[in-house]
This record gives C-alpha cells, sequence and structure tokens, in this order.
C-alpha cells in the first residue's frame, strides 16, 4: 500500500515538473506565420529571426506559407481560433477587416515604449498602422509599383528615353510593336496582377478622391469615368500590346518574359526586384523602371503599392514576446536593410540608409517621396468581399476586353451587393 | 444467467469495437456538420468570436445570388461527366484487357497507375499537358498545324471546366477499370463458349450476355464514381480554383471562395448545407433504385 502511494505521489510530481515546464517553455516561445516565400525574401526574413532569436532569447516557433494559399491557411485558423501570436498580413482593408473583428492585439504600448514614431516615415505610418484610433501594424516594408523593363530590349529597338507622358507611352508600344516586340506582358492567372493597369488607369484620369469613393462604395463601377479607363485599356489590348493568354500566366513567369526579352516590360511592384536579383540580374544593368505615365494634368501624382505589416493576434498566447518580436524587425536598420533586400521592397524605417538600396530602388524610394498621394493598390483598398468581385471583373476583362461595358455593370450590381451586406 | 453474461459480453465488445470508429466519424464528420448547419443561419465572418442570428437570410440570398446559379450549371456537368466518362471508359479498357490482347498485363499496370496519385499530382500532371506554350497537348496539335497552335485550355471560360473533367476522368477510368475486371472474372465461361458455340458474334456476346452481367461491378462504380465527384474538389482547386471568372466553379469551389475568399462564412456554411442535402438526396435515390434492382434480381 505504502509502495503504491509512494509512486502516486512520485507520479505526480512529475506531472507537475512536467507541466510547470511546458509553462516556462511556452512563455519563451512565440507563433509566426508568414507569405515570405522563396521569391519573396524567406532566406532574408528568417536571418532577421534568427537574429531576434539570439538578441532576446525568445523561440520563434515558424510556419511559412505560400503567398497565395497564405491568404485562405489565416482564415482558417482563426476559424479554428488558432491564430499564431504574430501574423504577416497586408495593411489597409484587410488589416481593417480583421480589426473590426475584434482578432488583432493593439500595439500602442509598445509603438511608444520603442520610440517607432521617430524610426516609422510618418506618411507609412499614418496610412498603414492606424486603425479605429488605435495601431495595430508595423509596416515591415512598403512597395511601390511602376512599369520594370527590360534594359536591352529598349535600347535593341532604339529607346534610351522612357516616356513620362501617355502620348509618349502609347507611341514606345508602337514602335516596339512595329519591331516584333510585344511591349507588355500581364501574368493574371492569380488576378491580382492586372490590379494595378485599373488602379494607375483611374488614378491618372480621374484622380485618388474619385478612387476612394470607388473603393467606398460612394461612385459606381458603371460611372463613366470607369467606363472611359477600361476604354483606355481595352484599346491597349486590342492594339495588341499586351502578351497573350495572360489569364494562363503568373507574375512570375510574366517578369520571366520580360527577363528572356519576350516582352518589354510589365507593370508591377518592386518585389519584381527581389525576383530578378535572384535570377542574378543587374539592376540599373539589365533591367530597370518608369513610373506610370501621366494622363491628365491637374491631377495629384498618386503612386501605388502594398504595404506589408505584422499583426499580433488578440488571443496571443505570449503577447509580450509578439510585440518585441515586432519593434525588433521594426526598428532594427540593419535587419531592415537586409530583409529590404531580400524582397525587394522599400523600408518605412527611416535609419535605414537608403545608398544601401540598389540604384533601381533608390529611384523608387525618390519616386515615392515625390508623390502627392500613396494608395494600396486595388484589392488592399476596398472590403475584401467587393475585393473578389473586382479581382475577377479584371480577368475577365482581359479576357474578352469588347465585353468590358457589359462587365462593368454586372461588377456593379455585385460590388453594391457586397457592399450592403 | 450465463446468457446474460455473454449478452453483456456482446454488447461490452460491440461497443469496444465500434467506438474508435464511432468517435474518429463524431469529431471529423458529425460535428462540423451540426456546426455548420448552426453557422448556416448567423452573418459569422470566421474572424470575428461575435456574430448575429440571421434567420433563414442566408438561404434567401442563395436565391438571387447568380454565382450560386452558375455553380449549380456547373456542378451538373461535373457530376454527370464525372460518373459517364469513367464508367464507359473503365469498361471498354476493362474489356479490351480480357480480350487477353497482346502485353494486357502491362497496359493493366499502366492504366492503374493514375489511381495511385493524388489529385494534387493528377492536377499538376495536367497543367503541364493544358499549358499554353510548352504543354504536350498543344505540342501534338502544332504537329499537325502550319501556324502556332497556342491555346490555354484551363485559362478559357469555354474550356477550363471541361479540361479538369478530363484530368479527374483519366484518374477515376483507373478506378473503375479495376473494378470491372475483377466483375469480369466472375462471369462464368462456359456460358459465353455455349454462346459463341451457338454463333454468338463478339458483339452479341458483350452486349446481352457480358454487359448484363457486369450490372453488380457498374452499381459499385457509379456509387464510387457519384461519390469521388460529389466530393471532388482538391483536383478543381489545384487546376483552375474555380476560374477564369467562375467559369468552373462547383457548390464546393463557390462555398470556399464565398467562405474563405469573402469572409462570409455564415453564407458559405448555407452553401454547404445545400449541397449537402443535394448528396443525400442523390445518393438517397440512387440506393432506392438499387434496392429496387436487388428485388428484381432475387
Amino acid at each position: 500500500m505504502l509502495k503504491i502511494r509512494k509512486f502516486i505521489k512520485i507520479f505526480l510530481i512529475n506531472i507537475f515538473l512536467l507541466s510547470s515546464a511546458q509553462i516556462i517553455w511556452a512563455g519563451g516561445e512565440v507563433t509566426i506565420s508568414h507569405y515570405f516565400s522563396g521569391e519573396l525574401g524567406k532566406a532574408n526574413f528568417m536571418k532577421g529571426v534568427k537574429e531576434f532569436e539570439s538578441s532576446s532569447g525568445i523561440k520563434m516557433k515558424d510556419s511559412p506559407v505560400g503567398h497565395e494559399d497564405f491568404k485562405t491557411d489565416i482564415l482558417v485558423r482563426a476559424a479554428g481560433k488558432n491564430l499564431p501570436d504574430v501574423f504577416s498580413y497586408w495593411a489597409g482593408a484587410r488589416v481593417q477587416f480583421i480589426v473590426d473583428s475584434n482578432s488583432l492585439l493593439p500595439i500602442d504600448d509598445m509603438w511608444k515604449r520603442d520610440g517607432l514614431d521617430m524610426v516609422v516615415a510618418k506618411s507609412v505610418a499614418n496610412s498603414a498602422t492606424m486603425y479605429n484610433g488605435k495601431r495595430y501594424l508595423v509596416p515591415l516594408n512598403y512597395h511601390y509599383s511602376g512599369m520594370f523593363y527590360n534594359k536591352s530590349v529598349l535600347s535593341k529597338a532604339g529607346i534610351n528615353t522612357m516616356p513620362s507622358t501617355w502620348d509618349e507611352f502609347l507611341s514606345l508600344c508602337a514602335k516596339l510593336k512595329s519591331k516584333g516586340i510585344t511591349p507588355i506582358a500581364l501574368g493574371s492567372k492569380n488576378r491580382w496582377p492586372a490590379q494595378f493597369w485599373f488602379d494607375y488607369l483611374i488614378l491618372r484620369t480621374v484622380g485618388p478622391d474619385y478612387r476612394h469613393n470607388l473603393m467606398t462604395g460612394k461612385a459606381a463601377y458603371d460611372d463613366y469615368a470607369v467606363k472611359h479607363a477600361m476604354s483606355i485599356w481595352k484599346d491597349l489590348v486590342d492594339k495588341g500590346y499586351f502578351t497573350n493568354n495572360s489569364n494562363a500566366d503568373t507574375w512570375t513567369d510574366a517578369s520571366d518574359k520580360v527577363a528572356r526579352g519576350k516582352a518589354a516590360m510589365t507593370l508591377m511592384g518592386t518585389w519584381i526586384t527581389g525576383y530578378w536579383n535572384g535570377m542574378d540580374l543587374k539592376p540599373g544593368v539589365d533591367y530597370d523602371f518608369f513610373p506610370f505615365p501621366i494622363m491628365s494634368s491637374g491631377i495629384p501624382n498618386a503612386v501605388v503599392g502594398p504595404v506589408d505589416g505584422l499583426v499580433v493576434s488578440a488571443n496571443a498566447k505570449n503577447p509580450s514576446g509578439a510585440k518585441k518580436f515586432l519593434s525588433f524587425m521594426m526598428s532594427n536598420p540593419e535587419v531592415q536593410a537586409q530583409w529590404t533586400d531580400g524582397q525587394g521592397a522599400l523600408s518605412a524605417n527611416t535609419k535605414v540608409d537608403p545608398t544601401k538600396y540598389n540604384t533601381v530602388m533608390q529611384r523608387a524610394l525618390r519616386t515615392v517621396a515625390k508623390a502627392e498621394v500613396y494608395a494600396f493598390n486595388y484589392d488592399l483598398a476596398t472590403p475584401p468581399p467587393v475585393a473578389e468581385v473586382g479581382l475577377s471583373m479584371f480577368s475577365e476583362f482581359m479576357d474578352n476586353p469588347a465585353n468590358y461595358i457589359s462587365i462593368l455593370s454586372n461588377a456593379q450590381k455585385n460590388a453594391s451587393r457586397e457592399f450592403k451586406n | 444467467m450465463t446468457a446474460f453474461i455473454l449478452m453483456r459480453n456482446k454488447i461490452f465488445w460491440r461497443t469496444v469495437f465500434l467506438s474508435p470508429p464511432l468517435i474518429v466519424f463524431s469529431i471529423f464528420v458529425l460535428i462540423p456538420l451540426i456546426n455548420s448547419f448552426y453557422y448556416s443561419f448567423t452573418n459569422w465572418n470566421g474572424f470575428n468570436s461575435e456574430y448575429d442570428f440571421v434567420g433563414l437570410e442566408n438561404y434567401t440570398r442563395i436565391a438571387s445570388d447568380n454565382l450560386f446559379q452558375n455553380s449549380i450549371f456547373n456542378t451538373v456537368i461535373w457530376l454527370i461527366s464525372a460518373i459517364l466518362i469513367p464508367t464507359i471508359l473503365g469498361l471498354l479498357l476493362a474489356l479490351l484487357i480480357d480480350s487477353q490482347v497482346r502485353g494486357s498485363n502491362f497496359f493493366k499496370s499502366i492504366f492503374y497507375l493514375p489511381i495511385c496519385l493524388s489529385a494534387v499530382v493528377v492536377g499538376q500532371i495536367w497543367i503541364w499537358i493544358f499549358q499554353q506554350e510548352w504543354g504536350l497537348l498543344n505540342i501534338i496539335i502544332n504537329l499537325f498545324r502550319e501556324n502556332s497552335f497556342e491555346y490555354a485550355w484551363l485559362s478559357k471560360p469555354e474550356t477550363s471546366l471541361y479540361s479538369v473533367i478530363i484530368a479527374w476522368s483519366w484518374q477515376q477510368t483507373a478506378l473503375s477499370m479495376v473494378i470491372y475486371l475483377a466483375g469480369l472474372t466472375s462471369i462464368p465461361k462456359n456460358l459465353l463458349e455455349a454462346s459463341q458455340i451457338e454463333g454468338a458474334n463478339i458483339f452479341q456476346r458483350t452486349f446481352f450476355i457480358v454487359i448484363p452481367l457486369l450490372i453488380p461491378a457498374t452499381i459499385i462504380v457509379v456509387a464510387l464514381s457519384m461519390i469521388n465527384s460529389l466530393k471532388g474538389f482538391d483536383i478543381l482547386y489545384i487546376m483552375t480554383e474555380g476560374g477564369p471568372f467562375h467559369s468552373s466553379d462547383t457548390l464546393a469551389m463557390h462555398m470556399y471562395n464565398e467562405s474563405f475568399r469573402k469572409y462570409r462564412m455564415g453564407y458559405g456554411s448555407a452553401i454547404s448545407v445545400v449541397l449537402f442535402f443535394i448528396a443525400v438526396t442523390i445518393i438517397g435515390i440512387y440506393f432506392r433504385q438499387l434496392k429496387k434492382l436487388d428485388e428484381l434480381y432475387d
């Protein structure tokens, strides 16, 4: 009997010790999920994670997911009440959506304590980090979308001056086409790459205020302004300026076509530089970019792009460790420089030395600094259900541009329904 | 007393052996199913822990949802094709292999291979076959043409769904073929020999003896094809994600889009409930007919 009692005692003590160890271990661990896969700078992101681990003693439990799959994976985890402590997310309407769902933890205390006001560029901090009056996101990096081109293709076609107006752009396309070169590559298989065309055509023809109204349901997709913008896009397709079957290509397929000289340029975000650098293309030598041309005078100069951020989930098991990680990744200039270089992004950390960027990224930085408005791209500017309507509309348009009037009226019908719900 | 103990033991062992599958079934099927019913009456967005009960709103919304109607239409095409094609092709292949043509064992293994592959692998193989620039299909077509043919099979709304059906049928045909081959072994050889002596040609033997005797195998093939095609989501997701612009959306894809892309988990649950009732109705009708057939045979 005594033996049994002794055995039970030892057993209970062991269980207590094991569970205590587990609690201590869990306290020193932060779970993270992100969409920074191979072509989006995973190696450099992981270097930053390792540096945080060694400087803080906190273990990061990482579960990366491919960029496209992440959009649903995180929702599956949220639905199962199994969100990681930290996860990457796109600033704008998507973060607003999960803030409204009470799924994120405010980080104002950390922001103030670690003096991030002195670190994060004001323009980015104001547009990307505040939701419902509180801070929820650190802007890990931001991007700029421009017309990236193959330098040798353009110079072989005798083009050395890049267009700044729409007429100049049209004559550049005509010249390339006459020499047998497809001017523009677009890979809209995953739909979102087409959005930059829509964004810029609207921003350049009617301006950011109208676009904001469209994104918030105060303007309609079948308005004259949108029809006009789409008719310009249609003209480009009709003239054969886009690669065939763009809905069959991904953004990397389109980038490869430009890199291989099968097309001259592609309207894409600065992450294309990270992708091309990984293929040993030299920035400023093999490729460069020019801003989307000006189409009407008197309209504020806007640039488009996403902000990749890190957020802390409301039910984080280790919120203090999670906030420490966010602060480290944001405020450490070396980590930021390393990360943005790997991803082909710009840092919102004002202490990052701009000379550390390659020549193309330095120009991108100056282009964004000169712009009057930094607008989130379409699927981050409008609520997610409406974004689904628009993204499908773009791929339908690329399949049959002649139908753009009925495509727009159908999109308006569906968008207004989504806004009401 | 002994009878009572035996009876008690019987109940005990039945409980022991039935509990594990019942627990697994409850966790992975029953509870999610009940949850879907529950959430179909809410406006839950998937992220928020708070939501409101909206009564039948999600179900009334279905009636005016043009994407739902589009997905119903595609589901009907998917179901009919995914049942008919593997059944017919599987039967033809089984008859060919059973006729002891040269190398039939080799072909049996080759034709059976697709069933060993996962839907992801099958999807990737067929994405490569349908690729517009260097895909196998367009390369073969280009052998017979002067002008370059670069049709994007999976990215055109006219062909996207049918292209996935071909890939799906390629895999499912293997399963049907194996079941038919097993069915063919049960046909008495003396019956076929007798009919041959009586002067029946190969077509008469096939249509009047073999195919009628393969009805039990056909029942299994159709039931499996039906169940598999109703579950068919993975291959569609891999190959087209329901696109381009919803042209290959089936009900399962539409449910996924609404739940996980538009963050309308409540509405997505309502679609899943409708899909559940469609599946139960189809399978119910099928098994009722099956019972009638059994009675006829008895």
